[in-house]
């Protein structure tokens, strides 16, 4: 990894205003991106990590020069993304999870060969390097096939594909396995690893709200919320952070109203909870190991049965509770925390 | 590998754009009748209406000849001023913004696919038309005729540029403004009848659209007896006029483009879907 | 059976419903206000300079008239015809919704038909504004005292649903073409417009085309509202049939439009399902 910059924020925000019927209890402002400072080399497959809302396609749309910054700077390889959109757009290029780009009635080869054009390809190149990547994906076989007869994770291999063919310095991955299968986004994240582990001078800026993706592929993870980094170091460096406390999780019996049994219990930092086919999944993360047997206690009161106990190493996921005091899943109806006094 | 020139960028990108338009027209064929037969029909409808009127029979080649720019008119402000809108929506926008290539390009592209379908329609109407109603034509001059017609598509995709560049900004809006400017435009660039009729002053003011004019010169050099009492200004004047309004069009569709996708980023619209 | 018609009524309120959102999404009320003048009135226009340049006595000639109130009615032609058949196009390509209708348990007839209210209502709009522009500006004579309501009622309804089930047999043919088509309805609107004797006599028209004009209940219904609102049609042709008979023409052909439309929709629909056309995008 270089100590060359391929991209650059400092103070960057984006606030838009609402319209007054759409504006959230009374704001009229909604701030996207809250003075975000990063810095990321060049060749570093750099992550961002956070829930749905959190800032990270407002990040990617600024850097790629979609949206302006409102507030603050951005340099992507050296040029200042708002004063220069143009020669940004020689070094980068872009995929979206969840795409439905592209013309229905033209092949894959047929697509991929015309976006290749936009970045001035001559002809022999492009097809030979669509032919290489389709092969490397595994849609070879489906190169002739209009987009439209295109399975939805056939369709995501398709834009991964458009990514690359250009051989971007700096790539920027917003979510791409989003609503992908296990062996597809499987295949992908491969691909993503061997890319950047071949070629040390590209770089990646990959957002993701899936916590094993930024765990498995990324050099450095910012955690980002509510528009804010909250943290932004080294998968290992951040559990690091936690191993002072422990992770406990127990799964028990449905019971109601958790986070009034917990919440003044001592010792807990923090937790949070997921009902899971009539069971209740809790997670706490405590200041040491005999903050559980009262957890345990108060279980049997409420006449709860302990189902499993499993002690945890850290995670990201503990992470971003412990930073943001909520787990990062969506599908959490009702996730809870308790304000994490250490006790 | 060298790097492509801006050139280089620049025609390859119009290369590109311009392939599927070409190539989903003749993977889906069906347009073949709606683009042909129809309008065709459409057209005779005005012929009979001067049947029924005892119009000369120079009145017939006007419409046909008129008819046949409808192909154009359309295509401008559906597949060429619309055409943005809906790249936004399916996502393909922001992948064109993002590529180190220019959206004047992209238009272009777009215009000379456009301008292939339109062609095998305006040319359909036109043969068809003038054989149906046996319309006997005596033309000036063939050079003249050909820059007429071919200064009339610059202007024209000129101003399919510069709309393209309010859908941009406007969504779902700049669809109305688009469904808005059909029949007004038919009626005041003189589609069905010499344009003359309004009067000069209207005439002149929609000689701003390049179809007003570009119909009279083709006109005048088709039907030269009859459009020396009705025809608006003299071809070599019109002809000048088209060329200026294809620079002039071409020129402001560029400064537009840029102007409307900065703002577009800063108000960040160019990402917003489902309007 | 009661469930059934419970979930027509639900389809056909909530696709008005979703049609007006959709029709009504202007930024712009002044600009709203604008085009549903500009439109109409620009059409009525090109047919009053034709007539200015060319007819005998112009304007007052005997034939303008009949000729501004076919051209005014027109309007609902083009607009519900779109309004139905583009529903299929605009859900499919541009909203992706149309798969989610499928599977919804909603009646699709009366979800297209609903559709289609909207810009029905719009296009009564745009030909009250013409009538007044006739009567106020050019003249046409109109007086209430001298017009048949009931007949012209009568007229009206039947040649709207009509109007409605030949949209939704164009909405077929959306639904196993690609976007391209977009404007089928507008296109086909256009191609009657030389057959039905919206804008000159049948008469006119030579032998085998007249024959297709008679065969076209669009032809009947123009000339219904002629007769209702002017006490008189257009040409010779259909003068021999009385207001009853015209009026019976009209609400038969409505009912076989039903059948012929709904069963070449169902066609239509499984070949889409055949196919894997209902949720294809082939935006180009």
């Amino acid at each position: 990894m270089s100590t060359e910059l391929a991209m650059k924020t400092e103070q960057l925000s984006r606030i838009y205003k609402a319209k007054k019927r759409e504006a959230r209890g009374g704001e009229r402002e909604i701030i996207a991106l809250d003075r975000v400072d990063l810095e990321i080399p060049t060749g570093e497959l750099f992550g961002l990590l956070g829930p749905n809302g959190a800032g990270k396609t407002t990040l990617i749309k600024i850097l790629t020069t979609l949206l302006a910054p409102t507030g603050g700077r951005a340099w992507v390889a050296g040029v200042d993304v708002a004063q220069n959109p143009w020669e940004v757009r020689h070094h980068i290029n872009m995929v979206s999870g969840g795409e439905s780009s592209g013309y229905g009635l033209l092949t894959v080869e047929e697509n991929l060969w015309m976006f290749t054009q936009f970045y001035g390809i001559d002809g022999k190149t492009a097809r030979r390097r669509i032919r290489e990547l389709l092969e490397i994906v595994g849609l070879v076989d489906r190169a002739k096939s209009r987009i439209y007869h295109l399975s939805t994770g056939m369709r995501q291999k398709m834009n991964f594909v458009r990514g690359f063919l250009t051989d971007p310095e700096i790539l920027f991955l917003d979510e791409p396995t989003l609503g992908l299968d296990v062996q597809t986004s499987h295949t992908l994240r491969g691909f993503i690893k061997d890319w950047v582990r071949k070629r040390p001078d590209k770089t990646v800026l990959l957002t993701t709200h899936y916590m094993h993706e930024a765990e498995e592929l990324c050099h450095r993870v910012a955690i980002i919320h509510d528009g804010r980094v909250r943290a932004c170091d080294t998968p290992g460096n951040l559990k690091r952070s936690l191993q002072r406390e422990v992770v406990f999780r127990l799964r028990v019996t449905a019971i109601a109203n958790p986070e009034k049994l917990f919440q003044h219990l001592r010792g807990v930092q923090r937790f949070s909870h997921t009902d899971i086919n009539g069971h209740t999944e809790l997670h706490f993360i405590l200041e040491d190991e005999n903050a559980l047997p009262p957890i345990l206690t108060v279980i049997q009161q409420s006449h709860g049965k302990l189902i499993s106990l499993e002690k945890l190493d850290p995670t990201l996921e503990d992470v971003f509770i412990s930073l943001v005091g909520r787990g990062l899943r969506e599908d959490n109806a009702s996730e809870g925390t308790t304000e994490g006094d250490r006790r | 590998m060298r790097s492509p020139t801006r050139w280089e960028i620049f025609w390859r990108t119009v290369m590109g754009r311009a392939y599927p338009r070409v190539i989903g027209a003749q993977r889906e064929r069906s347009w073949l009748f709606f683009e042909t037969l129809l309008p065709l029909l459409q057209v005779s409808a005005f012929v009979f209406i001067y049947r029924a009127i005892q119009a000369p029979p120079e009145f017939t080649g006007f419409v046909v000849l008129g008819g046949a720019m409808t192909a154009y008119w359309l295509n401008v402000l559906w597949s060429m001023a619309a055409q943005l809108y809906w790249e936004k929506e399916t996502g393909n926008l922001e992948l064109y913004i993002i590529a180190p290539t220019s959206l004047m390009a992209i238009l272009l592209g777009m215009a000379i696919g456009g301008i292939v379908a339109s062609t095998v329609r305006a040319v359909a109407v036109t043969t068809f038309g003038l054989l149906i109603f046996r319309v006997e034509v005596s033309v000036v001059s063939v050079p003249q005729l050909l820059g007429v017609f071919l200064l009339t598509l610059l202007a024209l995709y000129g101003l399919g540029m510069l709309f393209s560049s309010l859908f941009l900004l406007y969504g779902r809006q700049a669809w109305h403004l688009s469904n808005l400017l059909q029949e007004p435009v038919f009626l005041v660039s003189g589609f069905y009848f010499p344009v003359r009729a309004l009067g000069f002053i209207p005439a002149l003011g929609a000689s701003v659209i390049p179809i007003t004019l570009g119909l009279d010169a083709m006109r005048q050099l088709l039907f030269p007896t009859m459009m020396a009492q009705f025809h608006f200004l003299d071809v070599r004047i019109e002809l000048g006029v088209l060329a200026a309004l294809g620079i002039g069009f071409l020129w402001l569709a560029r400064r537009a483009l840029s102007y409307m996708e900065a703002l577009s980023r800063r108000e960040g619209r160019l990402t917003i879907r489902g309007q | 059976m009661r469930q059934r018609a419970v979930e027509s009524t639900r389809s056909l309120k909530m696709a008005t419903w979703l049609g007006w959102q959709i029709e009504s999404n202007w930024a712009s009320p002044f600009l709203f206000a604008i085009y549903s003048i500009a439109k109409p009135v620009a059409g009525a226009l090109i047919l009053v300079l034709m007539y200015m340049i060319i007819a005998q006595g112009g304007l007052r000639n005997s034939l303008f008239p009949q000729i501004f109130v076919g051209n005014a009615f027109y309007i609902y032609v083009a607009m519900v015809f779109m309004g139905v058949s583009q529903a299929v196009i605009e859900d499919r390509e541009h909203y992706g919704m149309l798969k989610y209708m499928y599977v919804a348990p909603l009646n699709i007839y009366a979800y297209l038909l609903g559709r289609g209210v909207a810009q029905a209502i719009m296009a009564t709009v745009a030909v009250l504004i013409m009538l007044l522009f006739g009567i106020i500006v050019l003249g046409i004579p109109m007086p209430p005292a001298t017009i048949d309501w009931g007949m012209l009622l009568a007229a009206w309804l039947f040649g709207l649903a009509g109007l409605a089930f030949q949209g939704i047999f164009l909405a077929g043919i959306s639904l196993i073409t690609a976007r391209h088509n977009f404007y089928i309805g507008a296109a086909v609107a256009g191609a009657l417009y030389l057959l039905c004797g919206a804008v000159f006599p049948i008469d006119v028209l030579p032998k085998p085309l007249q024959l297709l004009g008679q065969a076209l209940p669009l032809t009947y219904w123009l000339e219904a509202l002629r007769r209702a609102l002017l006490g008189d049609g257009a040409g010779e042709l259909l003068s021999p049939l009385s207001d009853r008979v015209l009026v019976l023409i009209l609400a038969g052909s409505t009912v076989l439009l039903a059948v012929l439309s709904m069963g070449f929709y169902r066609w239509a629909e499984n070949l889409a399902r055949e196919k894997g056309l209902i949720d294809r995008q082939t935006m180009y």
